[in-house]
C-alpha cells in the first residue's frame, strides 16, 4: 500500500499547478533581483539615504519659489506622441485602477479585467489579493477573476483598506465610520484599534511586524504595533495630514499635508526634515520607489495651472515632467524604472521613465478605457497601485 | 542521487554568487513537490501557492547564510509543511470568528474544498484527517522522509510521528483498496 500511496500523491490532480509555478517564479525572481544589489552596494545605502535627506534639507531651506523653480530648469525630453489606447505597460506588473465603473486590473499586455462594483481598492503586498470596499462591506478578492475570498460587513461605510503581510500573517486595516479596525488572516477576531480617527488612510510600516501609522481626530500621529499594542507612539500637530507614505525600508514616514510643509519622520514618529514647497504649491501625491531611496511627488500650482512631477534620486531633485494642468497619482513600476502619473485635464496617463534617458509615453482616452461602451464622461480613473506579480 | 546532490549544491553556490539561472534550477527542481505537499495539507490551491512561495522567498532571504553542505529540500519542506499546518489550523479558527458583525464566508472555491478535485481517491480521505496527520502522511509518502526525519522537521517526538502515521494509514487504507479494484 505504501508505495501506492506515494504514487497516488504524485499523480493526484492539483489545480493550477503550472500557472502557480509561473507566478511564484516571477515573485521569487523579483525578490532575488532585489537582493543582489543590496549585497553588493551595502556600503552605499546609508550614503544614498543621507543624500536624500540632504536634498530634502536643501528643499526645506530654499526660499519660496526657488525649490521647485530650480528643478524646472531641467527640460523635459523624450516625449512620444500620445497613444490612443492602452496597449501595454512599459514595465512588468499589473495596475489596480478604481473608476466610476468599478475596480479594474490592467495586465502588462494592456488587457483589463473588471473585478466588480467596488469603490476603493488596494493590493496585498505581493499582489496575490486585492482588498476593496463596497459600501459597508470589506471584501478580499483574487485579482485574476475577481472572485471573492471573504467579506466582512460593518455597520458604517468601509474605506481605505490596507493590507499588511502575506499568507498566514495577514492583517487588513480599514476605516469604518470614524473608527479604525484591523482584521487578521490568522483567525483572530476583527478588532477595534482606535475609535476616533481622521479621514486619512492608515499606512502599514513595511516589514514583518504589523506596525500601523494613523492620524487620530485630534491631529495626533499614532504609530503602534497592532498585535502587541505596546509602545504606542503619538506625535501631535498633524491636523492637516492628508496621507501617510512609508518608505519601503520603513525608515521614513512622509506626512502629506494640506499645506505646503510636509514632515518626514523616522520610524518612531520623530520629525527628521520637512519637504517644503513654494508658496501657492500643493503636493498632490507622493510615493517612494521600491528601493526606498528615491521619492517622487506631483506638485500643482493652482495660480499658474502648472503640474510638475519631481524625483529626488539621492543626488539631486529633478523635474521629470512639467506642464499645464494638474497631475495626480504618482505610482512607481515594481522595478522602479517608470512612473505612472494621471493627467485628468488631458484624459491621459503619462508613463515617465525615471532613470536613463528621458522618455514619456502618453496614453489618451483613459476615461473611456475604463468605461467600455459608455461615454467616458465620469470622473478620472485613479491608479491604486502597480504591483509586483506579472 | 549523489549527482542530484552535487547539482543542488552547485545551484545553491551559484545562486549565492548571483546566478539567477541557478536559482531558477533550484526553484524548478523543488517547486512541484513543495506546492503539491502544501496543497495536500491545506486543500486550497491559492493557499498552497502562497505557502510554497513563502518558502522560496524565505530561502532567498536566507541564501547568503545557507550552509551548502546541508541539503536544501528538508530546509524548504520544514518551512512549507509547518506553514501549511498553521494555515489549515487558522482556517478552522477563521470559521469560528465571532464578532459583533457578520463575517460572510465567500462562496468562492478557494475557501472550500473543490468537490471535483477531492471527490474521489486518496485526497478525499486525506482531507478527512487533521492537518497534523495530513502533514505527517505527506512528508512520509510524498516527500519520502523517514519517521525520524519527520520528527526533526516538525519538532515532534518520534512516537507521535509513528502514531500519526499509523492512524493516517488506517484511515486511508480503505480508500486505497477501493481505488485498486
Amino acid at each position: 500500500m505504501e508505495p501506492e500511496l506515494g504514487r497516488l500523491f504524485l499523480t493526484a490532480p492539483v489545480p493550477d499547478e503550472l500557472d502557480a509555478q509561473r507566478r511564484a517564479w516571477n515573485v521569487v525572481r523579483a525578490a532575488y533581483a532585489e537582493r543582489e544589489p543590496v549585497r553588493h552596494r551595502r556600503g552605499l545605502r546609508p550614503i544614498l539615504a543621507l543624500a536624500v535627506l540632504a536634498v530634502l534639507v536643501a528643499a526645506a531651506l530654499s526660499p519660496p519659489g526657488r525649490a521647485v523653480g530650480d528643478w524646472l530648469r531641467d527640460s523635459v525630453r523624450g516625449e512620444e506622441p500620445a497613444q490612443p489606447a492602452l496597449v501595454r505597460l512599459p514595465a512588468p506588473g499589473r495596475l489596480l485602477v478604481t473608476s466610476d465603473t468599478g475596480v479594474w486590473v490592467v495586465q502588462e499586455d494592456g488587457s483589463k479585467r473588471r473585478l466588480g462594483d467596488y469603490g476603493d481598492a488596494s493590493w496585498s503586498p505581493r499582489g496575490l489579493h486585492v482588498i476593496a470596499a463596497q459600501g459597508r462591506r470589506l471584501v478580499a478578492l483574487e485579482p485574476e477573476k475577481g472572485e471573492v475570498r471573504w467579506a466582512l460587513s460593518r455597520s458604517a461605510a468601509v474605506r481605505d483598506a490596507r493590507w499588511s503581510g502575506g499568507g498566514l500573517d495577514t492583517r487588513v486595516a480599514y476605516r469604518s465610520g470614524n473608527s479604525l479596525r484591523v482584521v487578521a488572516g490568522d483567525g483572530a477576531p476583527d478588532r477595534l484599534v482606535a475609535r476616533r480617527i481622521a479621514p486619512v488612510a492608515p499606512a502599514w510600516k513595511p516589514g514583518d511586524e504589523h506596525v500601523l501609522a494613523y492620524v487620530d481626530s485630534g491631529g495626533g500621529l499614532n504609530i503602534v504595533n497592532v498585535d502587541t499594542r505596546a509602545g504606542r507612539l503619538v506625535t501631535h500637530g498633524f491636523e492637516s495630514a492628508r496621507a501617510l507614505v512609508w518608505s519601503p525600508d520603513g525608515r521614513f514616514l512622509l506626512v502629506v499635508t494640506k499645506v505646503r510643509r510636509h514632515p518626514i519622520l523616522n520610524a518612531r514618529g520623530r520629525p527628521l526634515r520637512t519637504l517644503e514647497l513654494p508658496k501657492g504649491h500643493v503636493l498632490v501625491d507622493a510615493s517612494f520607489a521600491p528601493r526606498g531611496d528615491v521619492l517622487a511627488y506631483t506638485d500643482f500650482a493652482p495660480g499658474r495651472e502648472q503640474g510638475t512631477v519631481v524625483v529626488h534620486d539621492g543626488r539631486r531633485a529633478r523635474t521629470v515632467q512639467s506642464g499645464e494642468g494638474r497631475l495626480e497619482d504618482v505610482v512607481w513600476s515594481p522595478n522602479g524604472r517608470w512612473l505612472l502619473v494621471g493627467r485628468p485635464d488631458a484624459d491621459q496617463w503619462l508613463f515617465l521613465r525615471s532613470s536613463g534617458s528621458p522618455r514619456i509615453d502618453a496614453v489618451s482616452d483613459i476615461r473611456r478605457e475604463f468605461d467600455p461602451g459608455g461615454e467616458g464622461a465620469g470622473s478620472f480613473p485613479r491608479v491604486a497601485g502597480w504591483c509586483c506579480v506579472p | 542521487m549523489a549527482s542530484a546532490g552535487r547539482d543542488e549544491r552547485a545551484w545553491v553556490r551559484g545562486a549565492q554568487a548571483g546566478s539567477a539561472s541557478d536559482l531558477e534550477a533550484l526553484f524548478r527542481n523543488h517547486w512541484p513537490r513543495a506546492y503539491r505537499a502544501a496543497y495536500l495539507v491545506v486543500h486550497d490551491a491559492a493557499a498552497a501557492e502562497d505557502i510554497a512561495q513563502e518558502g522560496f522567498l524565505a530561502a532567498v532571504r536566507a541564501l547568503d547564510g545557507f550552509d551548502r553542505r546541508r541539503p536544501f529540500g528538508p530546509w524548504l519542506h520544514r518551512i512549507v509543511v509547518n506553514r501549511a499546518i498553521d494555515w489549515a489550523r487558522a482556517r478552522t479558527l477563521r470559521r469560528e470568528v465571532g464578532d459583533e458583525t457578520a463575517l460572510e464566508r465567500a462562496p468562492a472555491p478557494v475557501e472550500q474544498e473543490n468537490p471535483r478535485e477531492l471527490s474521489g481517491g486518496v485526497t478525499a480521505a486525506l482531507a478527512a484527517l487533521s492537518p497534523e496527520h495530513r502533514a505527517v502522511i505527506v512528508l512520509r509518502y510524498l516527500l519520502e522522509y523517514s519517521p525520524g526525519e519527520i520528527a526533526d522537521l516538525l519538532d515532534l517526538p518520534r512516537g507521535t510521528v509513528n502514531s500519526r502515521l499509523r492512524r493516517g494509514l488506517d484511515a486511508l487504507a480503505g480508500q486505497i483498496t477501493v481505488e485498486e479494484r
